[in-house]
């Protein structure tokens, strides 16, 4: 009896170190395990996103109504495209030196990353036409009172009076009675008025990013039961996100955050991410608190990831609509490009616009100045027809 | 017979048993952070999660005991130990003190500034809030980051290891690979990680010196270099300690040590803390044209707030040294 036991200890131990080998026989090494087939795994076995990914493609988010339902450039379209491209004079022209379009033009063509055409005509995809669905009369109400303040505090300015893009749809007039109102809704973009932080965009008070977010770079950590997101965007306004994917559920209606509240799950190699709880004070646009989002990403192969979000706003839009877009691997070596978000820090922008006003309010007080209400401290001069007509969109 | 049935029957008890172990020791739980397994994959201890420092060193690095408030002025007596609060905080009562602590300076528990740097931490001290970039909810930089009064998260990676602080959403990446330094000097500072037996060994750089350690002033310059040391306790808590060198403003190298504790609520998460649009009101108000926070009335005490705007050449950088 006793050697039976000893030789059932001994198939036992067998069975351990068998058990042992193919535990170990998972991958081994970097986070980015040697890649069995088109799409890596991790060392312990899920789809490898990991690594620094950003779309390297111009894309339009909408695409240009003459390419219909035609989800993909030809090769001689994109060629086309980009000969075209490179042929229109990027913004570098100065105006008079000193006046408010020179500075407000200062923004010249090494500011802007030109990236070429991509193979998609449109990073939207569904509904077929590459449209965003129309937005719903709710909504419709809602933006339509923000561009009617915002033009109101545009009224008394030269944009008005030479009827500029900028003034699209306003007129001129004399200051508007809006300028001692408080917007319609919390306001997110720029507004002509520098009585407070909050009359100037995200963008200037260095709070700009957003979810979904095309633009940047993401750096992407995995380990079992959480992604880590990274996202290094809009001048160093980048932001960081852990998604846990591990069956919790979201977090209570009552707790609003900037980026919403993600919950991942594995779909086979696809990573899907829910994301709702966002928060009434920003906007995706136009879209607020009920925004609701969910993410695919999928390895495709060693250098590209594809991005596919669903979004969908019952009280914005009439219909969810979709987002494609795939995003190529980045050298991790080189790390150059990866700048840690310290846009706030370095802020000297907003509250020398504050107290400019502050100083032009005291000169125009004692009759020295202009009204400062004349003058337009919100259009972006230069950008107003879109510096890529043709394919548009993008950065 | 019958025994040698009974033996079999133990010995598939035995490797059921065995295998169960073994198996159950690859399988990723799904079920939260409670349950998570000890090693990565890779063999190495597993730091993924929610985790808190849970001492008092946010407040001051040093021991000390109990103060009325972070910044005070002389009471009726000229002893340092009859100081009252000052006028910012005395409305917050007994929430505005610091609290006690044993302090996290190994050794002699001394900071060992050089004399010009031991005036400017007093400096600091006095004027915390002017100085302290944590009220302008600035980048908290290494160490401060570890132990602010917030959870953090790990993820941990085979060649990164990535942390996401609560704080104005700082995060930090701690490159276990090979990678080129960062383009320009950081808030954060650069990472560089590698393990030594179960200890993760991180080599931080590249910082710009505009961090303090600390609300009471503690500070460093861009010269300093930081090694961390992440050695397991036990699943839930690891020992972190950190030395810091900085040449310009201490006379020799000096560590810190504390316990780092897992966060272990089902499904522990970090809640963003957006304090950029917390603090607009504090760093902009000045400039506002209606000053918007003028006045607080209650049953005993009433407080006004005057705002003032610097001259033209410290209107920036009215906090700096």
């Amino acid at each position: 009896m006793r050697r039976r036991l000893l030789e059932a200890i001994g198939v036992a131990a067998v069975i351990i170190a068998v058990a042992g080998i193919l535990k170990g026989s998972r991958g081994s090494g970097e986070g980015t395990a040697a890649s069995s087939g088109p799409a890596p795994k991790t060392a312990w076995g899920e789809p490898d996103l990991q690594g620094i990914w950003t779309d390297v493609f111009q894309t339009p988010l909408q695409r240009p109504a003459k390419y219909a339902n035609q989800e993909f450039f030809s090769d001689q379209e994109r060629a086309e495209l980009d000969n075209q491209r490179s042929a229109i004079p990027r913004r570098d022209k100065r105006v008079e030196r000193g006046s408010e379009r020179d500075v407000a033009g200062a923004y010249n063509a090494v500011f802007q990353s030109v990236r070429p055409t991509g193979r998609r005509t449109s990073l939207v995809v569904d509904p077929p036409d590459g449209r965003i669905p129309s937005l719903t009369p709710e909504a419709m109400k809602k933006t339509g009172l923000e561009r009617e303040y915002r033009l109101a505090l545009l009224q008394p300015t030269n944009t008005c009076k030479n009827q500029e893009p900028g003034c699209a749809g306003g007129k001129f007039g004399p200051v508007s009675p809006k300028r001692l109102q408080v917007p319609p809704l919390y306001n997110t973009g720029r507004l002509n008025r520098n009585n407070d932080p909050e009359d100037r965009s995200m963008s200037e008070r260095c709070m700009a990013a957003v979810l979904p977010d095309f633009a940047g770079y993401r750096r992407i950590v995995q380990s079992p039961g959480s992604v880590s997101i990274f996202y290094d965007t809009g001048q160093g306004q980048g932001w960081q996100r852990v998604i846990p994917v591990d069956g919790s559920p979201h977090l209570p209606q009552s707790i609003r955050l900037r980026f919403g509240d993600s919950r991942g799950r594995w779909e086979g190699n696809t990573l899907v991410v829910d994301v709702t709880n966002f928060s009434p004070k920003v906007s995706f646009m136009a879209a607020r608190e009920n925004l609701h989002l969910v993410e695919r990403w999928t390895r495709r192969d060693e250098t590209t990831v594809e991005y596919v979000v669903t979004i969908e706003d019952g009280t914005t839009w009439t219909k969810p609509w979709t987002i494609k877009q795939e995003l190529t691997r980045q050298d991790e070596q080189a790390n150059r490009i990866y700048y840690e978000p310290r846009c706030h820090e370095g802020n000297y922008g907003l509250p020398t616009m504050l107290l400019g006003a502050r100083i032009e309010e005291r000169a125009f007080a004692a009759g020295k100045g202009p009204d400062p209400a004349t003058k337009d401290t919100a259009t972006d001069f230069g950008n107003e027809g879109g510096v890529d007509a043709l394919v548009g969109g993008g950065g | 017979m019958g025994n040698r049935f009974r033996g079999s029957t133990m010995a598939i008890a035995i490797v059921s048993a065995a295998v169960g172990a073994v198996v159950s020791m690859s399988v990723t739980r799904t079920t939260g952070q409670t349950s998570r397994p000890a090693r990565t994959a890779d063999g190495k201890p597993n730091f993924s999660g929610v985790w808190q420092a849970n001492n008092e060193a946010s407040w001051d690095l040093q021991a000390h005991e109990a103060r009325p408030a972070p910044v005070t002025q002389p009471g009726v007596y000229p002893y340092e130990y009859a100081r009252v609060p000052a006028a910012p905080l005395l409305a917050l009562g007994a929430a505005a003190g610091v609290p006690g602590s044993l302090g996290v300076v190994q050794a002699d528990g001394q900071i060992p500034y050089k004399p010009e740097a031991a005036k400017i931490k007093k400096e600091n001290e006095d004027n915390w809030i002017d100085r302290d970039p944590e009220l302008k909810c600035y980048l908290p930089g290494v160490p401060r980051a570890m132990y602010m009064p917030y959870p953090f998260q790990i993820v941990q990676s085979t060649n990164k290891v990535q942390m996401a602080y609560t704080f104005a959403g700082a995060a930090r990446t701690i490159h276990l690979d090979k990678v080129e330094g960062p383009p320009d000097d950081t808030y954060m500072g650069h990472s560089v990680g590698r393990w030594e037996g179960d200890t993760l060994v991180v080599d931080v750089t590249n910082f710009n010196g505009k961090n303090w350690f600390d609300r009471a002033g503690n500070f460093h310059s861009d010269a300093m270099h930081l090694v961390e040391r992440f050695t397991p306790i036990s699943p839930d808590a690891i020992r972190y300690e950190a030395t810091i060198q900085d040449p310009n403003v201490f006379t020799r190298s000096w560590q810190i040590a504390m316990p780092l504790y897992r966060r272990l609520e089902p499904n522990a998460q970090i809640i963003e803390y957006p304090c950029i649009g917390f603090a607009e009101e504090f760093l902009y108000g000045h400039v506002r044209k209606q000053p918007l926070v003028k006045r607080w009335e209650g049953e005993t005490m009433i407080v006004d707030i005057t705002r003032k705007v610097p001259p033209a050449d410290r209107f920036h950088e009215w906090y700096r040294r």
